[in-house]
Parts: C-alpha cells; structure tokens; sequence
C-alpha cells in the first residue's frame, strides 16, 4: 500500500483541479457512448463485443484463405496458387482460426458472460482487460501485415523446428508470427489472470463454485489452461526469436540442438489449447441444451467435475502429436494410453447432455439446433480422436487428410458449432434485438450440410493416402472425386457464415418494428437473464443473492417433491428493471490499456526491422505502463455522490463478498 | 420472408438427406481401394497388416458408438419435440441426474477402452520387436527427395567400400524383412510407405526405426508427411519389391561404379558436361565420388542425389517424374506428372541394357532445361537444383550420357 500512497501525481484526494491530468497527456476519457468510448472502454460488456467483432472480422482472413486452399486443391495440379503461396496461406488459415478466431470468440463470450452469469458488475482489473483485448487485435493485424510486407509465415502453425530457421524460411513471415503470437499470447495470459480472479473472488452473494453456470465453469477451466500454456508457448516462441533475430542456437541441428525440443513446448501448449478452444463452447451448450429442454442439466457436478478432468488429464498427452517422431515405444505406448482415458470424461459430457434432452420438452431454436449439431459432429471428433489415440493406428493416419478431418470435426463441429449456437443464444443479451429465427434455422442447416460436405469426405482422403499440407497432387492417386466434394462444401459453408452476417443486419433492420425484446427472451434459467436486455453498463442493480444452480429459474418456478415444475412468479416479476444506475462504481475509462497495448506491435516491427524503432516502441511501452501506473482506478471527478442501493439496501449488502466495483478498486491499487 | 420457414423445412430435410446418402457413400468409397496406390487400408506388408487387425475392431467399435450417439439424438429430438398443441405451462419432470447411470456410463466407455488399449500395447511391441536378419537401410530426407544407403556387408556402417548409397527408390527383396533408420539431412520430414508400415519421421540428428516388408514383388509409393518447406508436396518416395534373385542381382550391379568413359561419342561429350557442372553437387562412382567426400559441395542438404546407377530407376526427381514412359493403351504418352503408374526400368533395373526407346525424354530434358520451372526448389540458397541454362546440345549429350548409366 506504501506504493499508492507515495505516489507524487495521483490525486486520491478527489479535490477537482480543472484541466490538470495526472500524467499531464490525456484528459481523463469520460464518454460512456459513441465511438471514442469504444477505445477508453473498460466494460466488460464492450470490450467482450469488441472481441466477437475483431473474431468475426479475422474469421473472414482465415476464411477466404481457406476457400483459396480449397479452390487450389479442386483438381489435381492445381495452379491457383504458388507453392509458395499456398504453404502461407494454410499456414495463416490455422494460425487466423486458432489463435484469432475461436480463441477470441471463447474470449468475448467469457468476457460478455462472466461477470453477468457470477452476478459481478465488472472484471476484477477492468484496464488489463481493455488491454488484453487491444494486445490481441494489434497482434493479430500485425500477424497480417506480414502479407503487405514480404508475405505470410509459411512453416505451418506448429512450425517445426529446423523449418523455422531462417536458413529454411529466409523471409519476414516467420517472425510475424512469432511475434505477433507473442503479444496475443500476453494478452491470453493477462486475460486469465483477470478472469480467473474475477470468478473467485467476485461472485454474488450465495453463488458458491458449485452454483456458478456450467459456462462459467469451462470458462473458467479454459483460462487456468491458458495461464498455464500460454507461458509454455512464449518460452519457445522467444528461443526462436533469439534463433532467428540474434544468431541464437536453441533449434540449431549443427549446433546440438535437438529439434524434438520445439515440438515437446509446442504440444505442451497446443493439446491444452485444443482444450482451451473446446470448453468455452461445451459450456454453451450446457446453458443452451437445460433451457430448451425445459429441464435441468443432468448430472451437474458430472458435468463440472470431466470439465476439470479434461483440463487436468489434458496436460499429459501431448505427445500423441508426436508417435511419428521417433520418441520410442515406451512414451509412444504411455501417450497412447493416458489419450485413451481423456476420452472418458469427454464422452460423459456428450451422454450428459443426450439425457438432459431425455425426457424434455424440446423447443428447436437456433441456439437448440447448434448444440444438438455439436454434440453428432463432435462425437465423429471425438471417436476419430480415439482412433489416433491407438498408436499404431495413428502412424498411419497422423499428417494426412484424415487428422484435417478430425480436427475440425473437434474444432468447426465442436466449437465453433456452440458458439454459433452462442451468438444466437446471446444476440438479444447483448444488443436487445432477436436475431431472425428462420435465418438461424437456415443458417444451421445449411451450415450442417457445408461443414459436412468439406470435412467428411477428408477422412476418406487420408484414409486413402492423402497428405496434408500438399499444395498439389497428381492425377493416378483417386483424390479427385473427394477434393472437389470438399471444395463445394466450402462454399456452401462460406454461404452459411455469409447468412449469418445477413441475419444480423436483416434483424437489426426490422427489430425497429419489433417491441424491445424483454430480460428473458428464452425463458432462461441462469441470472444474466434477470438483467434488462441489451445490458445495463452497471450489469445488476441490485447485486442478487444467489440461493442455489440455476438460481433465475428458481425464482420464477418452484418444484415439487416428485421433481413437478409450477410457475411461482412470471418473468417481469423476478427480472430486474433498467434504473439510472446512480449511485454505482464503475470503473473509469481510460487511454493508458491502448498506449501500452500500441507499444508492443512497434516493438515487435523493431524486431524485424530496426532495433532504433523497437526502442520508440519500448518507450511507447514504458509510457503507458507510467501513465497507466499513476493514473487512479477510478477516476476521482467522476460523481458517484453516494454508496447508495449496493452498498447499504442489497439484498446482498452485508455478504462477504464486495461487490465488484469496491474490489476493482481495492484489488488495483494493490496490483 | 413469409414463406421462410416452409424453405426452412426443405433446406433441413435436404440437407439431412445429402449428409446422410455422402456418408454411405464414404463407408462404401472407403472399401474401394482400387487405384489408390497411397491407401493405408490395402496392407501389403506384416506391419501393415497388424495395423489393419487394429483398425477393423477399434473403427467398428467407434462406428457403433456414433450410430448410438446419432441415433439417440435423432430418436429424443423426434419423440421428445414440443408438440404444437402442448400447454406451455406444462412442464416435463425435472429430472437432475442419477448417479448409478453416471457412474455406469463413465465406468462402462473406460471397459472398452481398456480393451482397445490391450490390443494397442500388443501391436505395439509387435511392430517394434526387431527382426533377426534384416537387410538394413539408412533413410536420409533432404530438401525435397530420399537418399538410401545399404549397409550391405552388415559391418553397422553405411558408407563403407561395400555398401550402396541410392536415391528416390528403394528396391527390397519381397518377403524378406526390412530395418529401415530414417534421420535427415535438414529439416523434418516423414518417411511413409502406406501399404507397408506406418510412418515416421527423419528428424535430423536422430535415428529411428521402422520396419518395412512386402508380401510380393511390386511397387509401393509413398510421401512425405511432415511438411519440410516448399516442395513437400513434390517429395515422395518408391519402394520396388523384387524377387530375392533380382534383388541380389541389383546389388551387384549397384555395387558396380561408372568411372569408364562410354563409347558413343555424344554421351562422351555429355559426359564432360556432367563433369564441367553437374559434378559440382551430383555423384558418380568412379568419377567424382572420392574428390566429393574431400570437399563437400556447399549445399544445405549436404549432397544431391547419387546418380551412378540412375537408369536402374523408375522415376526421378523426389520420385515425382517418370524416368520411363509408361505408354498408355492408345500409344499416347501420359501427361508429364501423372506418376501413379510408376516408370518401370525393365532390365536395367538388375544392371541389363537401358531401354532407350522407352526413356521419357520429354520431361528429362524439360527437367535439364530448367528444373525449378518443373519442381519448386531454391536453388539459390543451395536446396534444389537450379537452372543451368544449358544449350539445347548439352542436353543432348548429357541425356545420352545418362542413359549409359545403368
């Protein structure tokens, strides 16, 4: 605490000295609307929307060059594409659909839905929120930049080592990536610090762990993945750049290196990753399935507990990326085994939610359709995932067509598929229109038929000898039926995506004819659903306390003894109506999160090009760190006059939680 | 928009109707292995063959599953639906779990699983127990093609006076085991023959090892699996499995060198040329095989591939070009690249006179003309070869010199 108190230009006082900042650059940003406000933001609920936009925005790159690789590979001798060209272009459509597209998409849903679904007003560190999302969207356009600058990475997403080298890959490509994998990396990992924070330690009064939502729980699980992953990641990622930039030796084969070494960190990270993508979405489909089904999830703590499972067995596979490799019989038969098992507490989630079903009266929404999509694709996945995990097998199946089916089976099938289903679920939440029903189904269905189309015929390819990352194939092998299959599956799956921006704007157009759509659209069960729809900036008002799972739901039905459901209050009873918020801390806005997260893109360009502009970048870096550093939490002009409703008349006020904005406050002047 | 949902109805009974006919179309197209000479479902060899034992059962089991999880969700999504005259204040039974079912079902995938995992140790050591009197093989990537080294004498080295360095193809003895050490000479790259054993990789400074053998004499085709730069696509392998006669016989031969200047003029005049610039990074036994292990040309993959007996091979180039034309039944030569049907050398093979008739010159002296034209390569950073910008009567001369090299 002697930190804050020594401070020379922070002025905790709160006495008002117009025109004077505290660092003397920036007026403190107060708008709370408009365009400015989205830089300055550090509402979770903004910057949780910023990041489903920036995914959505990379889901367009790392689309269009998915359909280029599947143009190319429509007939044998392809010559769309260099090959040159074409091992860019894969190697950015993994790089773009991982690292910047169902990651982020995992992120704006976790950062829109947690604090909502723990009944918190905020994150626990607002400005590191801001900045993780800015860290993420400059890494990710400077990632692309390298296509106006010399071109893309071109040694596949896991870029092996001694292919990374500069010897072997002479251009820029490799070190945007790795660069710029960096810096969304920090932004992970400041991210999971926050979110991880913010489920312990700032819940709702009466919302112990084993009432929280499923989603937050997988949320949850997938950020202590990530905290952990990242770093593994990182730490190659920077032996590569010393590799690469400073002459450095770590990946050198003529120097001693081993080259197993890169591919052991790279799947220490990337098997937890696949989990890091899965789980935010199986925790969609959690909320999603209970709802529509009209019945409870069955078998809740099953359902938390292989979540958690899945993240602990999660770290000791890694190595069936690498049966090839040569890492010998006895850890290629332990990796075997231990990859057998995680497939238990995945598949009890799939027989999980077929019995929430059991029993329900099913409403097939779009929300609905998605997840029942992702529980029949993700179960091909899953299987075909078991089929590697046998060894022997998979010394067959591992770098062909059918390991490209497989993971996108887990990865489209799986994830992607719930966070379709998600942006259905959620759109009302978030922007107070529904988004139109009919487009959804639509969407569903012909995204079903696409995403099959491409990806099914893929296990026949592999099975049948295909490899991956070919940029050709000759005539003679019977590729050809399949490919173009494959190819016009793309497409329809490229239509689907373009339906769904459609439906977007089309229900945007006629939602002005529509009345507002209320707190509850879906007959919810979890409490994000008693807040007014789109969400007030203050979240709850009053903070609930939560008395058991599915806590919402129980306010507006009681069950009898025999499991009977009867309504005891309607909807408009227990939700809670939109107030001026007076009276609230929030957290400030502020410029510093996007200064420092500026800093690190001209840094990494500095890395590559001149060591002088790394310093600007350094001093850009260390400035917004400075200003950040001094400037207050909460902004001390700001009126919050009294500690009125949340303090003193909650129903939760005297829990021993503190509501969010008093944490933000305590927990950030410490930190 | 009004008709919307009605489109809705037919676009999902369409859609259900194609996933459902192409995935019996998969499971029916993957027992036709007919012409697809890179399938892993033929076995052609005992490894092959115990990977396929595992196969059969373990697919099964994970097909039934998924007819099970399908058939579930289609089932309780139909019976289960909310019926449209349905009293929206009618609730199904809230059902919150049942523990016995939970701990059954986690108990019970564990079982199978179990199994499936007995059955993988098995095949495990089976396919990594060594086999007494191998014939070992040194495998060796480069950027983008396969160096073979025989260790013929079994002294443990491979580069003795006794032994053969070959490239692009392998011949074995059919019916005899192989014991193959893959390592490479850049980057990582993946030696795979499909029909005879799984994969597995060259890492450089490792050496691994893989057991090969076929059944019968034949030609199995493989490719490179771990993506090694820009021409991985263009880097495959062929493994020719002779009768033992023939096989000896090839050795003896391979063991020959061709230091002895050939008679006809023109490949004599080809033959200065090959020295003049190709034996700055190509090797021939017995005219520059000695002066190369001296001063190593400044390559990144250390050597280019030895070209002393290139006639006894079927294809060239990483194995992408047929060095013998396989003439198709209306007499037209097979478009440059279609190399399923592999070139077959015929007598050469075992040393016998080259089938000149037969040689596709087409594509070698496109290939002599300008080779990173036909296969991605960067000559300039010393991976590939470049263009040499040879005039037409070099490539005259150097093809007829090449054609003596049986």
């Amino acid at each position: 605490m002697a930190l804050t108190e020594d401070r020379p230009l922070a002025l905790p006082s709160g006495e008002s000295d117009d025109g004077y900042t505290p660092t003397g650059v920036f007026t403190r940003p107060t708008a709370e609307t408009g365009v400015r406000s989205w830089f300055t933001t550090v509402d979770h609920k903004k910057i949780g929307i910023m990041y489903g936009a920036a995914a959505i925005f990379f889901l367009m790159i790392g689309g269009v060059e998915a359909l280029l690789i599947r143009m190319q590979l429509w007939a044998p001798r392809g010559s769309l594409l260099s090959a040159n060209l074409y091992n860019q272009v894969y190697t950015m459509h993994g790089t773009t659909m991982v690292f910047l597209v169902v990651m982020p998409i995992g992120a704006a849903f976790a950062n829109y839905l947690i604090p909502l679904q723990i009944g918190a007003r905020d994150v626990a560190f607002p400005r590191i929120n801001a900045f993780s999302f800015w860290a993420f969207l400059f890494g990710g356009i400077f990632i692309n930049t390298s296509w106006l600058m010399g071109g893309g990475a071109d040694g596949g997403w896991f870029m092996y080592a001694p292919n990374s080298g500069v010897i072997f890959s002479p251009t820029h490509g490799i070190d945007f990536w790795n660069l710029g994998l960096i810096i969304t990396g920090i932004a992970s990992l400041t991210g999971a610090v926050n979110l991880i924070v913010t489920v312990l330690n700032m819940r709702a009064p009466g919302m112990t762990l084993m009432r929280m939502p499923i989603f937050t729980w997988m949320a949850m699980v997938s950020q202590f993945l990530l905290l952990f992953a990242i770093p593994v990641l990182t730490s190659a990622q920077v032996l590569l750049m010393l590799d690469r930039g400073f002459h450095a030796n770590f990946f050198n084969v003529a120097k001693g290196a081993n080259p197993l070494l890169w591919e052991h960190l790279f799947w220490i990270f990337g098997h937890p990753e696949v989990y890091i993508l899965i789980l935010p979405s199986f925790g969609i489909i959690s909320e999603v399935v209970p709802v529509f089904s009209r019945k409870p999830l069955f078998g809740y703590p099953f359902v938390v507990f292989s979540g958690a499972a899945i993240g602990f067995v999660g770290w000791g596979v890694w190595a069936h990326h690498m049966f090839a490799s040569g890492i010998g019989p006895i850890s290629v038969t332990t990796f075997s085994l231990t990859t057998m098992f995680i497939a238990v507490p995945t598949g009890v989630k799939i027989l999980n939610w077929t019995a929430t079903m059991w029993g329900g009266k099913l409403k097939f929404t779009s929300p609905m359709l998605f997840s029942i999509g992702l529980v029949t694709m993700f179960t091909i996945g899953g299987l075909s995932g078991v089929m590697h995990s046998v060894a022997p097998m998979d010394s067959q199946q591992t770098d062909t067509y059918f390991i490209v089916a497989h993971f996108h089976y887990v990865l489209f099938g799986g994830a992607f598929f719930g966070f379709m289903g998600a942006f259905y679920f959620y759109w009302p939440k978030a922007f107070g229109y529904m988004l139109n029903e009919s487009l959804g189904k639509a969407n569903f269905w012909l995204m079903l038929l696409g995403f099959n189309l491409t990806f099914a015929p893929m296990h026949v390819l592999g099975l049948q000898g295909m490899s991956r990352r070919i940029y050709t194939y000759d005539a003679g092998y019977g590729f050809e039926f399949w490919n173009k299959v494959a190819t016009i599956g793309a497409f329809t799956l490229a239509s689907s995506v373009g339906l769904f921006v459609f439906n977007i704007i089309y229900s945007k157009v006629k939602a002005k004819n529509l009345p507002p759509v209320g707190p509850d659209p879906w007959d919810g069960r979890t409490i994000e659903w008693m807040v007014p729809s789109p969400t007030p900036v203050y979240n709850f008002d009053p903070i609930p306390t939560v008395t058991r799972v599915d806590d919402f739901w129980y306010r507006k039905y009681g069950e009898t003894k025999d499991g009977k459901l009867v309504r005891i209050a309607s909807t408009a009873e227990v939700a809670q109506q939109r107030t001026d918020g007076k009276g609230i801390h929030l957290p400030s806005p502020s410029y510093w999160p996007l200064v420092l997260a500026f800093g690190l893109p001209i840094v990494a360009y500095g890395i590559i090009f001149s060591l002088w502009l790394a310093l600007i970048g350094g001093i850009i870096v260390v400035a917004g760190i400075y200003g950040w550093v001094m400037e207050p939490p909460d902004d001390p002009d700001a009126a919050h006059d009294d500690h009125g409703p949340e303090a003193h008349a909650s129903d939760g006020g005297d829990a021993a939680v503190p509501d969010s904005a008093e944490a933000v406050k305590e927990v950030e002047t410490v930190g | 928009m009004q008709r919307l949902p009605k489109i809705v109805r037919i676009l999902a009974v369409f859609s259900f109707t194609v996933v459902t006919v192409l995935f019996a179309a998969l499971i029916v197209n993957s027992f036709q292995n007919a012409g697809k000479p890179l399938t892993t479902l033929v076995p052609q060899g005992p490894s092959a063959e115990s990977i396929q034992q595992l196969l059969i059962p373990v697919t099964s089991i994970a097909f039934v599953v998924f007819i099970g999880v399908l058939g579930a969700a289609v089932f309780i999504s139909w019976k289960f639906r909310e019926r449209r005259d349905a009293d929206p204040d009618e609730f199904p039974a809230q059902v919150h779990g049942k523990t016995t079912l939970e701990i059954g079902w986690t108990i019970l995938p564990a079982l199978i699983l179990a199994g499936i995992a007995v059955g993988t140790v098995m095949t495990l050591i089976n396919l990594n127990r060594e086999e007494p009197n191998s014939i070992n093989v040194q495998v060796a990537g480069q950027q983008w093609w396969w160096q073979y080294k025989y260790d013929v004498n079994n002294d443990g080295n491979y580069d003795g006076p006794e032994d053969i360095t070959t490239a692009t193809e392998m011949v074995i003895p059919a019916g005899k085991p192989v014991q193959v050490t893959t390592t490479s000479n850049d980057v990582i790259h993946s030696f795979w023959i499909p029909g005879l054993n799984g994969k597995k990789d060259a890492v450089p400074g490792l050496y691994s090892p893989l057991k090969l053998q076929a059944d019968e004499p034949g030609v199995f085709r493989g490719q490179c699996t771990e993506f090694c730069g820009l021409s991985h696509a263009n880097m495959r392998m062929l493994v020719r499995a002779v009768s033992t006669s023939d096989y000896d016989a090839w050795v003896k031969n391979q063991l020959k060198d061709h230091g002895a200047d050939p008679t006809d003029p023109t490949a004599l005049a080809g033959k200065k040329v090959w020295q003049s610039l190709c034996a700055q990074c190509h090797v021939i036994n017995g005219i520059n095989d000695l002066k190369m292990k001296e001063t190593p040309p400044p390559l990144v993959s250390g050597v280019a591939p030895n070209l002393t007996h290139l006639m006894t091979r079927g294809t060239f180039a990483g194995s992408i070009f047929n060095l013998y034309e396989p003439v198709s039944s209306d007499g037209q030569a097979l478009p440059m690249g279609d190399v399923a049907a592999a070139g077959d050398p015929g007598a050469a093979l075992t040393g016998g006179k080259v089938d000149t008739a037969n040689v596709n010159r087409v594509t070698l002296e496109a290939w002599l003309r300008n080779a990173p034209a036909l296969k991605p390569m960067y000559p300039q950073g010393g991976r590939g070869m470049p263009n040499l910008n040879l005039t037409e009567e070099q490539i005259d001369q150097l093809v007829a010199f090449l054609e003596t090299l049986n």
